[in-house]
């Protein structure tokens, strides 16, 4: 995608508005006030979700929501959008008393929600996906030469090059999002309500989405922000409201305050520290080592070696083959070159289960449609890596070793959990990762690739995360973070291999390393002795 | 790992997650038990107004009519319900049963004692079981696709083997399986003819017993059984677990096949005379019955108990609605109202 320029971008939602629907107020007043909700109370069977919640929302601002998990901010979200009716409270809408009876209402009235879960149909090309279910219609039939100058026109404005013409499914996720707002302003828009854009995007993608986000506040758009990554709203946050257990706790000029006071507010108490002091040093015995990995077109000759008690980051930018080599050592995809030794032995790994064997784990980036068995209850997922320690020789599950597994890891991980048997689908994310990491840990795995383990997960959890990757490393066990943020790469590991396009640029001792050092052998720089700040 | 216990108690408690919702807390145990409640309920009321309806409905010969006749219906449904709850489907038991059983009369025509030739029966049914596993698994073809291959070369081959007549003369010891019973106790009557005082249990539904037992436990109680949950519920996430995908789906349509064979040999035997044409729409029957009963055709959930309730329900139906002159044709729209009916009041209970 090409950077947006500020001439492209300018004219957009004018344009877009104007070319559409001329008569929306030509001029509103930049700061008034589009959205105010008073009071609202929502509850679900045996919980209160939100309980006397205030929130405002003015043109042209963005005003964030933050919260941890379970604070009530997608209810929040979902009452805006017209998803969830309140059962108490007010909501005023550009100054009249509003209650929506479902989203497309919301939606026609001028508010849009881009979800995380981005919401295209992947068959379809862009410009169906923007005109979804609002063709131009010819008679009876869809006018395809309009559908596609209109989609043409809307994608221009943004300033991204994208064909309309194109399958959504060929996209990556920051076209995607692109397109949904696309879609969003083709609805002329006057509230976008944007859960967590940045969770899979790439810097230079949130620096495009950034740059489009200004444009729209320009145009007098109000947008709802919603977001974990707190360090990256000074960009474009006006103002910020904290939620906690469905209430109400505070609302901040962002200029005015602090990402720790922000988070103090969210957790209802002070976080000193993001990353816990490492307790342990690694040791010298190399428990993994890889040399000439290469698979052809994803990644070549890539060789690292991994140590007993040491974390070991996987640095770069996204599609830089880190998680294409970290699922290839675990047998889950196959490998053209190279060996794989578990100390001085080779192994060959040829599914999973081989990987398994040799007590090695890879916990996904994908949790839910690659960690967990989501029908399936904690305990179930707990023991699907380990079934032969819980069963007898002929294959007969012994349930009481089963739940006192389960047990152990559940109170050891403080996994939260009505019960051992509720179906993991209904936990939160930092819920369903621990059970992922406890399937891990009953497997007494000795070698752990955590692949982004902190995506989507509320700031207290993503403490606790850390805090486990020290004791596992104190107790001899190697592991290899691949993360896609820095602060976390650096804050945790003791050395950093960082990958650029399928290669390893270089392997940094973390402790002389610096966030624009990783930076520059990520974007490319590969040879140490190019850049005159490397000193490995 | 006993270290980490002592050291995780500093884990900050702020995870709390206040936005569960109570109601979503019902486990999978409950659910289960509600789903089979509500089809088991269903089935009582069908007794309760077929008995009313006919005198002849509530009897102790009539029970075993209607258990022998729900028999090929449970065999089948026993292994659709594994199949469909690893996320497939398999439509060729119907025509896998009739090549099976063919193939079994044949043989027995040819001079086999009857017992190896009904085993030989059940290892066609395993057979082309296998073959629909390895499509789906080796040639990754849809299940849909697979089976619905087999259905027609199943056929096909045992129309052509038996010129598409059927194969009769197979002697009495040929239907034993199908028409003997266990415990039958028949007194001579004053007047000189025998009089049932009890029709006995048929081997059919013996052996349906059986194989509903053995395979809930193996669901339920072993590795096997997990596995198949496992891969029904998220497949990828299962084979990054070290599950064999691809075996685990295998076995599920060897042991589909398997009964299908099973219940080719039941049935052919019940007729002592093996039917190339027999068993067609079967599939359908198998699939309806675990439907009904709760297993969900996207995967990963579904219970052999829920099958047999499934199973039972559509005999009682059939029996039932026969008993009351309803002709055919209209129990072909009561059986499919019901499966509409049944399969909406379990997506309602899942949406909520």
């Amino acid at each position: 995608m090409p950077p947006l320029t500020a001439e492209r971008a300018s004219s957009l939602h004018h344009a877009i508005t104007s070319a559409t629907d001329p008569a929306t107020e030509p001029g509103a007043d930049p700061g008034a006030e589009v959205l105010r909700l008073t009071n609202v109370t929502k509850s679900f069977p045996g919980v209160r979700a939100l309980d006397e919640v205030c929130f405002d929302l003015r043109r042209g601002e963005v005003h964030a929501v933050c919260g941890e998990n379970g604070a009530g901010k997608s209810t929040l979200m979902k009452i805006i959008s017209g998803q969830y009716q309140p059962d108490g409270g007010t909501i005023r809408y550009k100054g009249a008393d509003t209650r929506f009876a479902n989203s497309l209402e919301a939606e026609r009235a001028g508010i849009a929600i881009i979800h995380q879960e981005l919401n295209l149909i992947p068959h379809l090309s862009v410009a169906e996906n923007i005109y979804l279910a609002r063709e131009p219609k010819r008679g009876w039939f869809v006018d395809r030469a309009a559908l596609r100058r209109n989609a043409q026109a809307c994608l221009d404005r943004l300033g991204v090059d994208i064909r309309p013409d194109a399958s959504v499914k060929s996209l990556s996720v920051a076209q995607c999002q692109m397109v949904e707002i696309a879609k969003a302003l083709s609805l002329n828009a006057e509230i976008l309500i944007m859960d967590e854009p940045t969770s899979s995007l790439t810097e230079s993608e949130t620096a495009l989405l950034f740059q489009v986000i200004h444009e729209l506040k320009r145009e007098g758009v109000g947008i709802v922000y919603i977001s974990h990554r707190l360090d990256e709203m000074a960009a474009i946050v006006d103002r910020v409201t904290v939620l906690r257990d469905g209430r109400y706790v505070s609302t901040h000029d962002f200029a005015a305050t602090t990402v720790d006071e922000i988070v103090a507010h969210m957790v209802g108490r002070s976080l000193e520290e993001k990353f816990p002091e490492r307790t342990s040093t690694p040791t010298a015995d190399v428990l993994l080592s890889a040399s000439g990995l290469t698979r052809k077109g994803v990644f070549h000759d890539v060789g690292f070696e991994l140590r007993r008690g040491e974390i070991l980051g996987f640095a770069g930018l996204m599609g830089a083959g880190r998680t294409e080599v970290a699922r290839a050592i675990f047998g889950a995809d196959p490998l053209d070159a190279g060996t794989i030794r578990l100390g001085e032995r080779a192994i060959t790994v040829r599914s999973p289960r081989d990987a398994i064997d040799h007590g090695i784990a890879y916990l996904s980036e994908d949790r839910k449609s690659h960690g967990l068995a989501v029908k399936m209850s904690v305990v179930q997922n707990l023991t699907l890596a380990s079934m032969d320690s819980v069963s007898n020789r002929f294959g007969f599950i012994d349930f009481a070793a089963e739940a006192k597994a389960a047990k152990t890891y559940i109170d050891l991980l403080s996994i939260r959990t009505p019960s051992p048997h509720q179906i993991a689908k209904l936990l939160s994310g930092g819920n369903q990762q621990k059970i992922v990491i406890g399937k891990w840990l009953f497997r007494q795995s000795r070698i752990l690739f955590f692949d982004e383990p902190t995506r989507g997960i509320d700031v207290g959890a993503k403490f606790a995360i850390y805090q486990l990757l020290d004791r596992l490393a104190a107790q001899g066990i190697g592991v290899v973070l691949i993360s896609s943020e820095l602060p976390e790469i650096l804050g945790l590991t003791d050395r950093v291999a960082v990958f650029h396009e399928g290669r390893i640029t270089a392997v940094l001792n973390t402790r002389d390393a610096s966030q624009e050092e990783i930076m520059h052998y990520a974007s490319g720089h590969s040879r140490p002795h190019a850049s005159g700040a490397a000193t490995p | 790992m006993s270290d980490l216990s002592t050291t995780t108690k500093s884990v900050p408690q702020s995870a709390r997650e206040p936005g569960e919702p109570k109601a979503r807390m019902m486990n999978d145990k409950k659910k289960d038990l509600i789903q089979k409640f509500a089809a088991l309920a269903s089935l009582l009321l069908l007794v309760a107004v077929f008995a009313m309806t006919s005198d002849a409905f509530l009897t102790v010969n009539n029970g075993m009519t209607i258990a022998l006749q729900v028999t090929s219906i449970a065999y089948l449904g026993i292994g659709a319900t594994c199949v469909i709850i690893t996320g497939g489907i398999d439509l060729s038991v119907g025509s896998v049963l009739a090549l099976a059983g063919v193939v079994a009369a044949l043989a027995v025509k040819a001079g086999v004692p009857v017992p190896l030739g009904m085993v030989l029966g059940v290892l066609v049914g395993a057979f082309c079981g296998l073959l629909n596993g390895l499509c789906v698994t080796r040639l990754k073809l849809p299940p849909f696709i697979a089976t619905l291959g087999m259905m027609l070369v199943a056929r096909g081959i045992a129309l052509q083997i038996t010129g598409a007549r059927a194969v009769s003369g197979l002697g009495e010891s040929f239907g034993e399986l199908g028409n003997g019973a266990l415990f039958r106790i028949v007194t001579i009557g004053d007047d000189g003819f025998p009089n049932v005082v009890f029709p006995g249990i048929p081997y059919p539904v013996i052996l349906m017993v059986v194989a509903a037992i053995g395979v809930a436990v193996m669901l339920s109680r072993t590795t096997l059984g997990r596995h198949i949950y496992a891969v029904g519920s998220n497949a990828e996430a299962a084979r990054l677990s070290g599950v064999n995908v691809a075996r685990v789906t295998l076995i599920t349509y060897i042991l589909s096949g398997s009964l299908a064979g099973l219940t080719g040999c039941v049935l052919m035997s019940r007729l002592v005379t093996a039917q190339p044409n027999e068993g067609v729409m079967y599939e359908l029957d198998a699939i309806a019955s675990a439907v009904i009963g709760g297993t969900s055709l996207i995967g990963g959930v579904g219970t052999i108990s829920g099958t047999a309730i499934g199973a039972f329900v559509i005999g009682i139906l059939r029996n039932g609605l026969n008993m009351n002159g309803v002709s055919a044709f209209t129990q072909q729209i009561i059986i499919g109202l019901v499966i509409l009916l049944t399969v909406w009041i379990d997506q309602m209970r899942n949406r909520r």
